[in-house]
């Protein structure tokens, strides 16, 4: 455990040292920030692409000659599979009106029909975590298999797009943090390894007293810690003006952006991210003390 | 206290040290002298595995340094004193401060680090000084601050290098008194120094180093 000593020779190197200091502090503080904007815009995006899978449907049409008994039943083993979240039928005349509507501008088209030519249909809500592609053609191939189902028509394509989005959001956050993680962790790596030059000969001194690695290496590791707690907090405060100045002032230019959401979990944690890589940066620039 | 048995000690094929074997008892006073250059600071070094010996075995109050592991080095270093030729003070802390370190590394409790160094500067007569940074002292006020920082966490073995070295007459006569009261006191004392004056009335053992060897060793 760190002793008062340790701490106090901390903040006198801090307080000593205090242009390269600030520097660090103001550079993990600004990374930390574009850290936070990159999880503001990825998390609100997240929300939106969360929200596709549940506008996602897949229709089963039905042969036209089946009976209200076997219609029930085909509905009655899709409604079993686990994948499946909502299940309605749309008769041919619920189609046939709902073509209607869709058509309203283009009803000439339907001019001159004596019989109604559509086919009863199922549709089909998936619970949100079986849209992906694998599955949805898994379940398509095996919808058709079921007799008296004549044609299975999802849209492929838009289950891939999703799919596919989700998954550039998730690893654009990923490139992001790291990439962002291994700048701060540099930059204490940096301070932290000047400043141990500097004081080359008092560490030298420090171990022919008796000094142990770990009373050698404290002050450091706190300082580094330090560094990445200042450095955190000041991306707080970044944060807020950003986020005061798009939610607030902007969003009464573009009311679109009140429904914007702050990830506040994020704040709270960054002054942790700070510590946790400030030390990790000073621990790799101390290495390991030959006594 | 301090035993060596045949230790070497080799720089670049240079022989520095050779074939080096003494008894230092408990409680004694002892110089090793000989002309710049004989070994006198690497066999100090030896002592406190600043450097380490290509032969021979090295044991200080009981510990076989060679069997030593790293995280037991502080541990020697914490039963030795060691004033260093060069003082080795630290320039932006204060005298206070510099004396207080030693017992910081040691973990004790501020309370007892302050009364502990007031103490070790009260002997070293300092006191006053306690406030000011070794930069504004004079040469033979920084060697007491070292003495001071060597004593302060009461050693059973206290090695100096050179403690006059470059130090007026009388003063060197001062240092060499507060030595001998601590030597009075109990603790066991090697000092190296090539200061014909410093050696000439004492009743202290003298070891002579030339070119690296044990010459002779004559008794005060």
């Amino acid at each position: 455990m760190a002793s008062s000593y340790s701490v106090k020779s901390a903040l006198k190197s801090l307080a000593k040292e205090k242009w390269i200091n600030i520097l660090s502090i103001l550079t993990v503080g600004s990374s930390l920030l574009i850290i936070t904007l990159a999880v503001f815009f990825l998390y609100n995006l997240g929300l939106i692409t969360n929200h596709l899978p549940e506008r996602f449907s897949m229709m089963a049409y039905l042969k036209d000659s089946l009976s209200q008994e076997e219609t029930q039943a085909i509905m009655d083993s899709i409604k079993k599979r686990p994948e499946v979240a909502k299940v309605s039928y749309i008769s041919k005349e619920d189609a046939l009106v709902e073509l209607k509507q869709t058509l309203r501008d283009s009803s000439h088209l339907l001019e001159g029909l004596d019989e109604n030519p559509l086919t009863p249909s199922i549709e089909l809500k998936l619970r949100k975590e079986f849209v992906t592609p694998s599955t949805t053609s898994r379940i398509a191939e095996e919808l058709r298999k079921i007799p008296g189902i004549d044609t299975i028509y999802y849209g492929e394509r838009i289950a891939e797009a999703i799919h596919l989005l989700k998954q550039s959001v998730q690893n654009i956050s990923i490139i992001i943090f790291l990439t962002i993680s291994l700048g701060v962790v540099f930059v204490t790596y940096s301070t932290v390894k000047i400043l141990f030059y500097r004081k080359k000969e008092e560490i030298e001194i420090l171990k022919l007293l008796g000094a142990t690695s770990g009373f050698i290496r404290a002050p450091f590791l706190i300082e580094g810690g330090i560094i990445g707690l200042l450095g955190g907090i000041l991306g707080i405060v970044g944060a807020f003006v950003f986020y005061f100045a798009v939610t607030y002032r902007l969003s009464m230019v573009i009311p679109m952006l009140k429904t914007l959401v702050f990830p506040v979990g994020v704040l709270v944690a960054l002054p942790f991210i700070g510590i946790i890589l400030g030390v990790i940066g000073s621990t790799i620039a101390i290495g390991r003390i030959r006594l | 206290m301090i035993v060596f048995e045949n230790v070497s000690k080799f720089y670049d094929h240079n022989t520095v040290l050779k074939n080096i074997t003494f008894h230092i008892d408990k409680g004694e006073m002892a110089f090793i002298t000989g002309p710049s250059g004989a070994g006198k600071s690497t066999l100090l070094k030896l002592m406190y595995m600043a450097e380490l010996p290509d032969e021979g075995e090295i044991i200080i109050d009981n510990l076989h340094l060679s069997s030593l592991n790293m995280p037991q080095i502080p541990l020697l270093r914490r039963t030795i004193g060691v004033v260093f030729q060069d003082f080795k003070l630290i320039n932006n802390l204060t005298v206070f401060d510099n004396v207080a370190l030693a017992l910081h590394i040691r973990r004790l409790p501020e309370r007892e680090v302050r009364s502990l160094t007031s103490e070790a500067l009260k002997k070293v007569s300092l006191r006053h000084l306690a406030g000011s940074y070794p930069k504004s002292l004079s040469g033979g006020e920084q060697q007491r601050v070292a003495i001071a920082r060597a004593i302060v966490g009461g050693p059973v073995v206290l090695l100096a290098d050179e403690p006059t070295g470059n130090l007026d007459p009388n003063t060197s006569l001062d240092i060499i008194t507060l030595f001998r009261g601590l030597n009075e006191q109990g603790t066991t004392i090697l000092i190296a120094t090539h200061n014909r004056e410093l050696l000439r009335n004492t009743d202290k053992r003298t070891l002579k180093l030339e070119g690296g060897s044990l010459a002779r060793e004559e008794m005060g």
